[in-house]
């Protein structure tokens, strides 16, 4: 394999004009080590057997759970994290499915419903679930409040619209307050060295 | 070279995707939805009567002078579990009927999966009910009708970290507030007509493993509350909020850190400690004369792993009386020092007196009924109640001799972890004189190696299988005059559903099949079941409304099953709860 020792300046070139065109775009920072590190075997399967479930009837009945992609909601200045959420015709998912807040608080999500038929909203929230129709080309908002780090999940409960892909899941990142810690020497996590 | 050719083919993939790199146009809608709550949606009108308004600690110290109400996590501050309704006696219980039930179900996904479970104490002042169930689930439910008042649900992560189940044990009320604790360790207080949150506070970390499962407990002006997660090497604390704004008056460690009293129990040289558990995930039991609150302690971490923690290990698999104004330790007993078994010291500690003598009985995980004298912690007598293999105990000194301890290759030890009884509660009668405890009959296999920490993941340090095949259980009644067992009453499964005394002369309890028992407190006949439909592995309570005796008891199997119950790992899982009385005309016939 001598010709690996000749291309690696001109893959590296490469890279280097990849990063630099596109460290704005999400596509770009695919390229970053962490998330090359995670392009396992298992995974890059993962990858390429989407295509054959990205249509509802296709390999499986629907869609694999949680797929439509993430986003991070973005903080208002009134503190209120917003995003918006799409139902795409004939999918049966959220789009993005994955909401990510970057700390606990209130996040206000509008969706819209593109597709052909009626869904609802079921979602997490303190007191109780809050439901949101969601008439066929029309939007509803709603807001929720999350207050600590986990992951939540969300569904559309018409039919089995959730077991066939409608299923999402607000992630809220950060740490409990301070007082509520315990009192000890900083401890290892999963992960570091 | 298969990595060069692997990052060529990103490359090239990313290089393609520029082609691609552009966001599809998406049409506008009018928004023309807002969204509702789920809890508008049901039959509940959503306000309950304004009960709890009166509740105080006051009150809740003279619980037994209003046997209609069940005021507290259990029927008053002694942790009898005793109630002096005798309308329901040994004559009529077998007409016992269905009064009604409440069907709580699940919608959506829900953390435990497998292991969520209806394990709480309901509370009952005035003619309501308050009941908690898994997943940060409140109900407040007329106590006569069974009809849905209102509904409350925290938000709970579905990654929070549970030991076992996705369970609680029930909530507190007093000054017009209902508090529970929630999975993720929120202690909330809700207004108890309302169910609006009146304030919100976190008391323990999810992130390092700590979970809250207990019912807190409303003492004077207080609100205390017990932590989870000992199976994550968190380090165990017990929390005190004002009960009127939520604001923190104290939090007391069970494991001291380095200068405290009690680290000489520990390593000296490593963190050990700071890993070491002593989780307090039962309620305690208050004196307000002595003004002493009695918590049990969980187990030390890792688990199985001793190597790790040479010493006692204080203040894990004991208890501990505080002062509740400061949370100050007044004195502690251990159980089960240098606990390697996940005995747990967490079980009730219930208040009696006998010949003059305040006194405190526990029946603890390592098969051994403690009588203390609670003034001073001083041991009064230490007997077996169970199989035990892992050692033993002098009755007099209560000097322990440890027989046994895990190893890599397992170690066969009676009882198992979920010991020779579980965390459901022993009764006392002052009636009868009698204690009556559920037994588990389950002895397991336990290993030992090292596990590396890591914040957040389990900290067992091994394993443990329990042995299936030669398990029973049963109730068994205990003099505490003598520490003798007066009868037992043998059952095919374990039983892990709490006992409830009443002065009807009866013991109420139910089994994992899902039959609730009523037997003769005096002899332990069985006098009459009623088939829930599902395992019972929660607290029964009895209480009276215009003149009518009701028992209540939630049913739905799950927590820790895999531990006490292994033969019944996969029985149904149900969320009902179910409530008792007498036809009317024996009830008119018994106020006569």
């Amino acid at each position: 394999m001598t010709s690996a020792r000749t291309r690696w300046p001109v893959l590296t070139l490469v890279l280097v004009l990849v990063v630099a065109g596109l460290s704005s775009c999400e596509y770009g920072r695919l390229l970053r080590p962490s998330v090359l590190s995670q392009l396992n075997p298992r995974v890059v399967q993962m990858v390429n057997y989407l295509p054959a479930v990205d249509h509802p009837n296709e390999a499986i009945l629907a869609r694999l759970f949680v797929h439509g992609g993430l986003s991070h909601a973005t903080l208002g200045n009134d503190g209120v994290f917003r995003d918006e959420i799409f139902v795409p015709k004939n999918e049966l998912i959220w789009e993005p499915a994955v909401i990510v807040m970057e700390k606990g608080g209130e996040l206000e999500l509008t969706f819209s419903n593109g597709d052909q038929t009626f869904h609802r909203a079921l979602m997490p929230t303190h007191g109780g679930r809050k439901l949101l129709d969601l008439p066929m080309h029309e939007a509803g908002v709603v807001r929720i409040r999350l207050d600590q780090p986990g992951l939540y999940w969300f569904g559309c409960p018409v039919a089995n619209h959730a077991g066939r892909g409608m299923l999402g899941l607000v992630v809220v990142e950060g740490e409990v307050p301070a007082d509520a810690r315990l009192d000890r020497p900083a401890m290892p996590r999963p992960g570091s060295e | 070279m298969p990595m060069a050719r692997r990052e060529a083919c990103i490359l090239a993939a990313a290089v393609a995707s520029l082609l691609v790199c552009s966001c599809a146009d998406r049409p506008e809608y009018p928004v023309t939805q807002s969204a509702v709550r789920m809890s508008s949606l049901n039959a509940a009108g959503g306000k309950a009567p304004p009960v709890a308004a009166d509740v105080t600690s006051g009150r809740i110290a003279r619980a037994r002078s209003e046997p209609q109400n069940w005021l507290t996590y259990y029927g008053a501050y002694d942790g009898q579990r005793y109630s002096t309704l005798d309308q329901i006696d040994t004559t009529n219980v077998s007409h016992l009927r269905p009064a009604w039930a409440f069907q709580a179900g699940v919608i959506g996904l829900v953390a435990a999966p497998a292991t969520y479970a209806f394990e709480a104490a309901p509370i009952v002042v005035d003619g309501v009910m308050y009941v908690s169930g898994w997943d940060g689930y409140v109900w407040a439910l007329d106590a006569v009708t069974g009809e849905m008042l209102w509904e409350y649900r925290h938000s709970v992560p579905l990654d929070v970290p549970l030991c076992c189940g996705n369970v609680n044990r029930g909530v507190a009320v007093a000054d017009g507030k209902v508090f529970f604790a929630t999975p993720n360790a929120h202690l909330v207080a809700l207004d108890a007509v309302t169910r609006e949150p009146v304030w919100i506070k976190v008391f323990a970390d999810i992130r390092a493993g700590e979970s809250a499962t207990a019912a807190p407990l409303v003492v004077k002006n207080l609100i205390i509350v017990g932590s989870s997660g000992a199976e994550y090497g968190v380090r165990g604390h017990l929390d005190a909020f004002d009960l009127r704004t939520g604001e923190r008056v104290w939090r007391t460690y069970m494991v001291p850190k380095p200068g405290e009293p009690g680290f000489e129990s520990w390593p000296q040289d490593t963190d050990a400690w700071a890993t070491g558990g002593g989780t307090t995930w039962i309620t305690g039991t208050y004196d307000p004369e002595l003004d002493l609150l009695y918590w049990g302690t969980g187990n030390p971490g890792p688990d199985f792993n001793g190597a790790v923690r040479p010493g006692d290990n204080l203040y894990a698999s004991g208890v501990v009386a505080l002062d509740p104004d400061d949370g100050t330790i007044q004195w502690h007993y251990q159980w089960t020092p240098h606990d390697v078994w996940d005995y747990d010291g967490i079980n009730e500690n219930i208040l009696f007196e006998m010949d003059g003598r305040k006194l405190l009985a526990h029946f603890d995980k390592n098969g051994y009924f403690f009588l203390l004298d609670r003034t001073d912690g001083e041991l009064v007598r230490a007997t077996e109640f169970a199989r035990t293999t892992w050692g033993d105990i002098d009755a007099t000194t209560g000097e322990v001799t440890n027989r046994r301890e895990p190893a890599p290759e397992g170690t066969d030890v009676c009882p198992g972890p979920a010991g020779a009884k579980e965390w459901p509660h022993a009764a006392y009668s002052p009636q009868t004189g009698l204690l009556y405890t559920p037994v588990i009959e389950l002895c397991a296999t336990f290993t030992s190696s090292e596990t590396e920490f890591a914040e957040g993941m389990p900290f067992w340090g091994s394993a443990t299988q329990p042995l299936t095949g030669d398990s029973w259980g049963g109730i068994k009644a205990f003099d505490p005059a003598t520490g003798e067992e007066v009868w037992s009453m043998r059952t095919e499964h374990p039983i892990v559903a709490s006992t409830l005394a009443t002065a009807g002369g009866l013991v109420f309890t139910g089994t994992p099949t899902g039959e609730f028992l009523a037997l003769d407190a005096r002899t332990g006949e069985q006098l009459w079941s009623f088939r829930t439909g599902n395992g019972i592995h929660s607290n029964p309570v009895t209480y009276s409304v215009d003149g009518t005796q009701y028992v209540a008891v939630p049913s739905g199997w799950g927590g820790w099953a895999a531990g006490f119950a292994p033969e019944l790992y996969g029985a149904p899982r149900g969320t009902a709860l179910f409530v008792f009385t007498l036809p009317s005309r024996e009830t008119n016939n018994a106020n006569r």
